[in-house]
């Protein structure tokens, strides 16, 4: 698992996948700084972490489109498959890999927090809180995402499909406000990544909350293992 | 060594291989061979552990790949019919990942890395980037993949197609030489290459195994002893001559290339005394008609695998 992650991890800077992903993340959180912190001279890190969570809904398809795809795309996975690594271990260790980056790129966001610092107020209790959700709201998207990586074995299909994903994800909050069956309301509210970071984002800890997005990404991940597990079977 | 037992495989509705049985001993070299379409592939991912069968059972040194995938897995180098390559690592840090995988032991890893490299002549590409490399060398960074643990089983699949002739010689040493010490198991639908280097043959057809034998077993087929030869002398006092010998049962005349030598294609019994070859020495000695040439014509695999498919 440790060579698989670090493959993944130096594969990430090896091709421009990274980089992109990085930049694009950076360029984008500063633009949202600059609105959120800067243009209303607030120190609310917490509406600033908010509004970035919606880049994971954009960005996140992009760590995992090659993981799983690409290694079917140009059958390399022959060479894992045939090596002694587990198949768990083997979805795993690109899994770690992919959030490894994300936590990367997270960690230098908190250059803003320290211009914050220095010209404001920052309340670290709500701010560890307010991370700590931030990360686990992306861990969730990595692994949804990587299991749409795993069902396709094209890269355009599965970044196409991942935030197609995403989109719906981010879009039950919406529905939800459309529809008036209580029921239906319970269960979409239930199923939505952003609903649940929201008391994260009022600085609060939320137990629930985060086991729910422990548990959405513990369960797609032994999707994506029992779904390539079965894909042997097939032998498609 | 390694041992199928009735494996079949279906993709869907689709019967790829049914009911294969065969054993690779220790220390040979078995070709699987098969034309487009046969199985072969399927086998060999099947052996591997790459997939598992529908029915039957993969065993590696008396472990079961279901069960003992780990272990089985060790034992097994693998190079598919496209070398699982990272067009994006270099040829080093390539091999240095294959051989953290095949959990070669940490601190021999650069030593081992090293030696596979020179066995196939790779030093000089190590520190290229594998996307840039010929196809040549790319096959050549696969059979290298193959070797990373030194695993006692070597399966490789078609491992000389789309080379140049220099390439394919080449590998062909490579697999000759490295078959002195493992088990090779690999797969062509070429039969000049596996009659140069296989000791066993399995031939595969429309999915099912056909014939397994013995190279010498499967061109030596029939009791018939088949010699050609280049005599010095004319063609109606020798043919009758040859006719009469007891041990002899058909003698056809062969174009004639060269004026006053005649070439003959003679069908012998097996193991008479004298042997064959010494009787049509002596009656031509009598005659005054030297031997030019005189060989033994040996049934071509191309033969045996004609019969051997035709019949089914």
């Amino acid at each position: 698992m440790l060579s698989i992650w670090k493959r993944e991890l130096q594969g990430y800077f090896f091709t421009p996948v990274g980089y992109v992903f990085m930049g694009v993340f950076l360029t984008l959180s500063s633009v949202i700084f600059f609105l959120t912190i800067m243009q209303s001279r607030s120190s609310d890190l917490l509406s600033f972490i908010g509004t970035m969570s919606y880049l994971w809904m954009l960005l996140c398809p992009v760590l995992t489109m090659r993981l799983l795809a690409e290694e079917k795309q140009k059958r390399t996975d022959q060479l894992l498959l045939t090596s002694p690594v587990s198949l768990p271990g083997i979805v795993l260790g690109k899994y770690l890999a992919a959030v490894t980056v994300m936590a990367l790129t997270v960690l230098l966001t908190g250059l803003f927090v320290l211009i914050v610092a220095i010209y404001g107020q920052v309340y670290s209790g709500e701010l560890v809180v307010g991370y700590l959700g931030f990360l686990l709201q992306g861990c969730a998207f990595i692994a949804m995402d990587l299991f749409i990586s795993g069902c396709t074995s094209n890269q355009v299909t599965a970044v196409v499909a991942a935030f197609g994903a995403n989109f719906v994800l981010w879009m039950l909050d919406l529905i939800q406000s459309a529809i008036n069956i209580d029921w239906v309301n319970g269960l979409l509210s239930f199923f939505s990544l952003y609903e649940r970071s929201e008391p994260f984002l009022m600085g609060q800890f939320s137990f629930a909350s985060v086991g729910y997005d422990i548990s959405f990404a513990a369960a797609f991940i032994l999707l994506t293992i029992h779904q390539m597990d079965a894909r042997r079977y097939r032998g498609a | 060594m390694i041992e199928l037992k009735g494996v079949t495989k279906r993709y869907g509705t689709v019967e790829a291989i049914r009911d294969i049985s065969f054993t690779a001993p220790k220390g040979q070299i078995v070709g699987l061979l098969g034309q487009n379409g046969a199985g072969k592939t399927t086998t060999l991912n099947i052996l591997t552990g790459y997939m598992p069968p529908t029915a039957g059972q993969v065993l590696v040194d008396g472990m079961d790949m279901l069960t003992h995938a780990r272990d089985c897995k060790r034992a097994i180098g693998y190079l598919p019919e496209k070398p699982p390559l990272y067009d994006e690592m270099t040829v080093h840090s390539y091999l240095r990942f294959v051989c953290e995988l095949k959990e070669v032991d940490r601190k021999t890893i650069p030593a081992h890395v090293d030696e596979v490299m020179t066995i196939c002549g790779l030093q000089e590409v190590a520190q290229r980037l594998i996307g840039h490399l010929s196809k040549g060398y790319r096959q050549r960074v696969g059979v290298a993949q193959a070797l990373c643990g030194d695993p006692p089983v070597l399966v490789l699949d078609e491992p000389t197609v789309g080379l140049d002739p220099r390439q394919v010689v080449e590998i062909r040493a490579l697999i000759k030489s490295l078959g002195q010490n493992h088990t090779i198991i690999f797969s062509s639908h070429l039969l000049s290459e596996i009659q140069q280097l296989c000791q066993r043959v399995i031939i595969l057809h429309r999915g099912k195994l056909i014939r397994e034998a013995s190279m010498d077993a499967l061109t030596n087929a029939g009791d018939a002893l088949m010699l050609q030869a280049s005599i010095k002398g004319r063609q109606q006092e020798l043919l009758p001559a040859l006719r009469s010998l007891p041990c002899v049962r058909r003698v056809k005349p062969l174009k004639q290339s060269v004026p006053g030598i005649t070439e003959v294609s003679i069908e012998c019994e097996r193991n008479t005394s004298p042997d064959a070859q010494t009787a049509i020495f002596r009656l031509l000695c009598a005659m005054d008609a030297p031997i030019m040439q005189l060989r033994i014509e040996h049934d071509t695999l191309e033969d045996a695998f004609l019969r051997a498919t035709a019949s089914e």
